[in-house]
């Protein structure tokens, strides 16, 4: 065993590998990592699904279940109050183990709404980790469980000792959670997704609290995230792994402004920001992280890798490019400068501007017919905009709250509460916001899978307008022919027993479009339409990545020829290089068949990347609607502002220093009187807890309407156009 | 809390009543008039006359025959109160006596069935799940396996032939020994009882206990891959406060409250067992009285059955309750 390390390092792993055994045989999910945390810092660990970060962070803990886990080489050293132990080793020492957890290294988990204990009190689990680790009386542990609740930023918190996690929302779960790791003082926090299951406001605050601790508290935090947004906010070194290898090292700007690995230039390019090109193509990596049974000899990154060369085969070393930047890739190999490839450290960098790969990216796993969608196309408004596809007014979805033995309604979730939508043919409208305002009930509302509790829905399936809201399921049937839908979980909307034929071309078989061989031709040709491969039909969903399941859900969903097509969180479920893909083929596939399309998501970054015009909503109304680029560059409700602040840019240095929307979101039960976002609004007034302001379109821009009481006087800030000059590059 | 345990309250008084008017019904409907098969029976018995005409008078009154409905319901229902469970055809007696000892026997046999069922399979359930793919899992996943799909009238067969040939038994088993059988309640005989009470536990609740440790094996793995284990773990707390204290609270819910459904299983499962056995339990009484088509005696042992099965139920949900602060608070 090697010598300590130095006591600069709060955490110092070294060539750490993992294996898994199983039937199949053993799967090495860590190979080599060796990363370093120092003190005060926040490292982040950043890479897609799958590439054992997870395993990684848990092995210093020891919550790596061993077997099947085997630990075949490494060590990990952390800073305890014994000194440096080596914790590896510890592993089969439960006593030992357990004396460093929660007193020296804590951690947080992915999931605030299941981390916490259902039936025992946010108090008396907190409390519980105090007299785990130190003889103080009871009276005492609770008096510092209520300062740590109070440090993480509840309010009330005596109130919230007696409390259950089925009382708290997601983030206050999350704080809590925080107040139990910290409540014994650790040096190093470990963060393992944090925020991803977080809204994005309620995940910028969780963010800037952990920040905020860092610095009160004196901690160490390492952070894994598959969010390079949130890296760059918060981290000050960024290791990037892949399939169980660290790719690239380095601190935050150098990753961000010079990176070195083609992964991670691969990563960057993916992430639509709200600086990128709207309706352009991103550069999105090729293909998939493959199995890990699967991995490439020599550099794993090969059979992605846009400048793989024969030297590839083996496996690159790790190439320190200057102090504290290091990658492994033979890109690199001589004399630490970069040879030829990416010549990205000399590049002006401007935020925004991802370096120009040097060979075309190829982005698919079969090249697309058909262009690229041209940039001035987009913007230019779309052909034939005039003409309506779909047009929602005054519609409602309330849904009856049912209590007790007798069911009795004891109130109504106003999911969708009176809402005006037009979308033109051809066009894209991005429809935003967070969970529980009702976006999801609007795209079920149009396609007719909820009965709206009031309002119209006109859809234009062939000529003009045509009423749906109350027709027959027959004559919806009919409709439905024009009208696709795509949703977030591709595999639970694909159905499991059926090949990839009959799911393609059931809905041909049910509007009788074709019949036996015709229909194997066309979801031939669809599939190839979608980026898959046309013999792949008789094989079934499970037999697909996430990514190509929803392609075969898009391709389904095109099947009739639809005009119209409704998106739901389509690329939320999916990695960053694969969300890329899918966005690009929406794209292609939109200006091939000139489709219009109801584009819903939550993250107003990838909704801004896609969409001609956005509507904003909020706990069942629309807040704000306008042309894409004017709702991001001058937001003019408030809640927008917050949502674009919220969003964790891939930019360090560029942080927003704007106003946070306090709390949580109200409950859609009960949503405050007079305007919705008072309650959490940094410039609300007397008048907006009376009045509820209408949404009306602004002073001087009839196309862009907002629901504020000051809208024509607010300066609201949004982000900068900087991403015409990086594109324009 | 009140709230529920009022709601919960109600429910059980309305479920007995549907039931009662039911077996009300059920009672009603046979052709004939119930006073007159009385007659006819005590006549063919050669009772004198006089006792007769008054045992049919007294009837009469009891019962309200000849008025409207629901006054013979509510007599009915009143009488079943005070623990009148009426005139059995069959066997001649009032209901109540024959019912007596079985019924209290059979419910002691049922609740000492579930406390046999909990203290063996939940502390095995949680240890095959805390050490998944041992030895010890594997054996009694194996045996549970076996437990859940041997029916227990064939358990019991087996084992009367077993205390037969092996151990030369002459009585066949049975609740006491033959000389106690008769006696009256005494500590010797309660004590006799106790010496022959664990092998009807063991295989009335063999079946349920096997399917409970299956459960919590299950429910307790489950339990394990929760992230708040994962929580609890980080704390530094030891592996018997993680399992007792964080897991197991979550993981024997079902089992409270399946409880009050597991009453029925147990009924009838001892009702075969019963038979097998000749124990003097409720079950084969009820299934005389169903196939002797004695109405009264079938339907006061359902009513109270079910009496028993609704209470059985309630304070599951109170035990229920008391753990789970979710349902506590969901009103
Ligand atoms: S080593 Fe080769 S394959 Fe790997 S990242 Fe570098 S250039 Fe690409
Ligand atoms: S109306 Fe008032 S509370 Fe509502 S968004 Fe505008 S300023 Fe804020």
């Amino acid at each position: 065993m090697n010598s300590a390390p130095d006591s600069e390092k709060v955490l110092d792993i070294r060539n750490l590998q993992v294996s898994f055994r199983s039937i199949a045989g053993a799967t090495r999910a860590v190979n080599g990592v060796s990363l370093d945390v120092r003190s005060g810092e926040i490292v982040g660990l950043v890479g897609e699904s799958g590439c054992g970060k997870s395993v990684t962070i848990r092995s210093i803990v020891g919550l790596v279940p061993s077997p099947p886990a085997l630990f075949e080489d490494g060590e990990i050293w952390l800073r305890t109050r014994r000194g440096m132990t080596e914790t590896l080793s510890l592993h089969k020492n439960t006593k030992a183990l357990r004396q460093i957890r929660g007193r020296d290294v804590s951690m947080i988990f992915q999931e605030p709404m299941r981390s916490v204990h259902p039936m025992m009190t946010i108090g008396k689990q907190i409390t519980e980790g105090i007299l785990e680790h130190e003889v103080v009386d009871p009276a005492e542990a609770y008096d510092r469980t209520v300062e740590m609740l109070d440090l993480v930023g509840l309010p009330n918190p005596a109130a919230q000792m007696n409390r259950y996690a089925h009382e708290l929302s997601g983030g206050m779960r999350q704080r809590a959670l925080i107040a139990l790791a910290l409540v014994c003082h650790p040096q190093l926090l470990l963060a393992d997704e944090p925020t991803t299951a977080l809204d994005v406001t309620i995940q910028a605050q969780i963010l800037e609290l952990i920040r905020d601790l860092r610095d009160r508290m004196r901690m160490s935090v390492l952070l894994i995230t598959h969010n390079m947004g949130v890296v760059a906010n918060l981290a000050d070194r960024i290791s990037v792994m892949y399939l169980g290898r660290i790719m690239e090292t380095g601190t935050v700007e150098e990753i961000f402004k010079e990176p070195a690995h083609p992964y991670t230039h691969g990563l960057l390019a993916s992430m639509p920001s709200l600086f990128s090109q709207p309706k352009t193509r991103l550069q999105s990596l090729r293909g998939v992280v493959p199995e890990l049974a699967m991995v490439p000899k020599g550099c794993v990154f090969a059979d992605r890798c846009p400048h793989v060369m024969p030297k590839c085969d083996e496996t690159p070393p790790v190439i320190e490019l200057r102090s504290d930047h290091s990658a492994a890739c033979w890109l690199y190999a001589d004399v630490g400068e970069p040879r030829g490839a990416p010549a990205v450290a000399d590049q002006p960098s401007l935020p925004g501007d991802r370096p120009p790969l040097d060979s075309p990216p190829r982005v698919e796993t079969i090249p697309l017919a058909g262009s690229e969608p041209a940039a001035d196309t987009a913007r230019a408004a779309p052909a034939g905009s005039e003409v309506a596809q779909l047009q929602i007014e005054s519609v409602a979805l309330h849904y009856p709250i049912l209590r007790g033995l007798l069911r009795r309604q004891v109130g109504t979730v106003r999911a969708v509460d009176g809402v005006d939508l037009t979308i033109r043919r051809g066009e894209t409208l991005g429809l935003v916001g967070e969970s529980g305002c009702g976006k999801t009930s609007v795209g079920r509302l149009v396609a007719r899978l909820v009965e709206p509790t009031a309002g119209h829905i006109r859809f234009g399936a062939g000529g003009g307008l045509e009423e749906i809201t109350h027709i027959s399921q027959k004559e919806m049937k009919r409709v439905r022919r024009s009208m696709g839908m795509v949703f977030q979980d591709p595999l639970s909307s694909l159905n499991a027993r059926m090949n990839i034929r009959n799911i393609v071309g059931e809905p041909l078989m049910l509007h009788q479009l074709a019949k036996g061989r015709a229909v194997d031709d066309r979801v031939g040709e669809l599939l190839e339409m979608v980026g898959l491969r046309a013999a792949h039909q008789s094989r079934f969903p499970h037999a697909f990545s996430g990514g190509q399941r929803q392609r075969i859900a898009i391709a389904r969903a095109l099947a009739t020829e639809p005009s119209f097509l409704v998106a739901d969180e389509p690329v939320s479920a999916l990695d960053v290089s694969v969300q890329a893909q899918i966005l690009n083929l929406l794209l292609t596939l939109q200006q091939q068949l000139n489709l219009s399309m109801l584009f819903i998501a939550h993250d107003i970054a990838v909704v801004r990347h896609v969409s001609d015009r956005i509507a904003v909503m909020y706990l069942g109304k629309i807040v704000e609607l306008g042309e894409a680029r004017a709702i991001c560059v001058r937001p003019v409700h408030p809640y927008t502002e917050a949502l674009l602040a919220s969003i964790p840019l891939p930019m360090p240095g560029l942080e927003t220093l704007r106003e946070m929307p306090k709390g949580d979101l109200p409950d859609p039960a009960n949503p405050p009187a007079g305007c919705r976002f008072h309650t959490r609004c940094p410039y609300s007034q007397p008048v907006c807890e009376r009045e509820e302001p209408p949404l009306r379109p602004l002073a001087g821009d009839a196309d862009h309407f907002g629901a504020c009481h000051f809208q024509d006087e607010l300066q609201l800030q949004g982000v900068e156009e900087i991403g015409e000059l990086g594109a324009s590059q | 809390m009140k709230t529920y345990i009022l709601q919960r309250f109600i429910q059980m008084i309305i479920v007995m009543v549907v039931v009662m008017l039911v077996s009300f019904i059920i009672v009603e409907l046979p052709p004939g008039d119930f006073l007159t098969t009385l007659r006819e029976q005590l006549t063919e018995q050669n009772v004198d006359p006089k006792v007769i005409d008054s045992t049919v008078e007294m009837y009469r009154a009891r019962y309200g025959l000849g008025e409207n409905w629901f006054i013979r319901f509510g007599k009915w229902a009143w009488s079943l109160m005070k623990g009148d469970m009426g005139y059995s055809m069959q066997h001649n007696r009032p209901a109540s006596e024959l019912m007596g000892e079985r019924l209290s026997l059979t419910i002691w046999i049922s609740i000492a069935t579930l406390i046999f069922m909990f203290v063996v399979a939940v502390p095995i359930g949680m240890l095959s799940a805390i050490k998944q793919y041992s030895a010890w899992d594997h054996s009694f996943t194996f045996l549970a396996l076996l437990g859940v799909s041997v029916p227990s009238f064939i358990t019991a067969l087996v084992f009367l032939l077993l205390s037969v040939t092996l151990l030369g038994a002459t009585t066949v088993a049975g609740l006491f020994s033959p000389e106690y059988v008769t006696a009256e309640w005494s500590w010797a005989k309660f004590v006799d009882m106790l010496k022959h009470v664990w092998i009807i536990l063991f295989i009335v609740g063999l079946g349920d206990t096997a399917g409970t440790i299956r459960v919590m094996r299950a429910r307790m793995l489950d339990t394990l891959g929760e992230p708040y284990i994962d929580t609890a773990r980080m704390k530094g707390l030891s592996g018997a406060k993680v399992y007792f204290r964080h897991a197991l609270r979550v993981a024997i819910n079902p089992i409270i409250s399946s409880i009050g459904l597991r009453f029925p299983q147990i009924i009838s499962g001892s009702t075969i067992v019963a038979i097998v056995l000749t124990l003097p339990l409720i079950g084969p009484l009820l299934l005389d009285a169903l196939l002797g088509e004695d109405v009264y005696l079938a339907c006061s042992i359902l009513v109270v059955l079910t009496l028993a099965l609704v209470i059985g139920n309630f304070l599951a949900d109170l035990a229920l309750a008391w753990l789970d602060p979710r349902i506590r608070f969901e009103n």
